[in-house]
């Protein structure tokens, strides 16, 4: 609980998150256009473009956990409480879902949307926290 | 648990931003245990008291002690 450690993780924090976002972006836009063009051909190749693509995405994650170690105390305990909150949220629909077309009541789901699924339930999580209740 | 945590700092003058910095923890921890929604962990309570160079104990009132001792 050195002092300024809250603030030398949240610098950390953007100076990582914000050039892996524009390498998404980039990657993304550049993955999709070198598919589109037929400039790969086989299925290692037009894998590795999609690990590529995702790869942001993963590091996301990485800094993520990086800043929960990180940061203060209460801050920690809040994006934990949220991140399982929004995690077990996340599960239990892909659960839903599984079981949905297992019994062929819906059709195939893009299992992509898993992702923003997560975050968004883990910024409300996080919005429950700060307006309502006690965190610990 | 309640806590005189604002009270000592505005004594001083301090914003709550000002208190964390000091602390070296987010102005959202120090909002928290001003309110009520978060009791600190005993490390950051004793930095607390060092800060304000008071003892713990006159920072915080631990509630459900008093409550217990009432029942007793």
């Amino acid at each position: 609980m050195a002092k300024g450690n809250f603030f030398r993780a949240n610098k950390r924090y953007h100076r990582v998150f914000w050039p892996l976002m524009a390498a998404y972006v980039a990657l993304c836009f550049g993955g999709s256009y070198v598919i589109n063009q037929g400039w790969v051909s086989g299925t290692v190749a037009t894998a590795a473009i999609a690990i590529a693509v995702a790869a942001p995405i993963i590091g996301v994650f990485l800094v993520m956990l990086r800043l929960v170690e990180e940061t203060d105390e209460y801050t920690r305990l809040r994006q934990l409480k949220s991140m399982v909150q929004g995690a077990l949220f996340t599960i239990s629909v892909a659960v839903v879902i599984g079981f949905l077309q297992l019994f062929e009541v819906v059709g195939q789901f893009w299992t992509f949307w898993f992702g923003p699924i997560f975050f968004v339930a883990w910024g409300l999580a996080q919005l429950r926290h700060h307006f309502w209740g006690k965190t610990v | 648990m309640k806590n005189q945590l604002r009270l000592l700092r505005t004594e001083r003058g301090w914003s709550q931003a000002a208190l964390a910095e000091r602390l070296g923890v987010s102005r959202q921890s120090v909002n928290a245990i001003e309110t009520g929604k978060y009791d600190p962990s005993l490390p950051l309570a004793f930095a607390i008291a060092r800060l304000f160079e008071l003892k713990i104990e006159e920072i915080f009132e631990d509630e459900s002690g008093e409550e217990a001792l009432a029942a007793e």
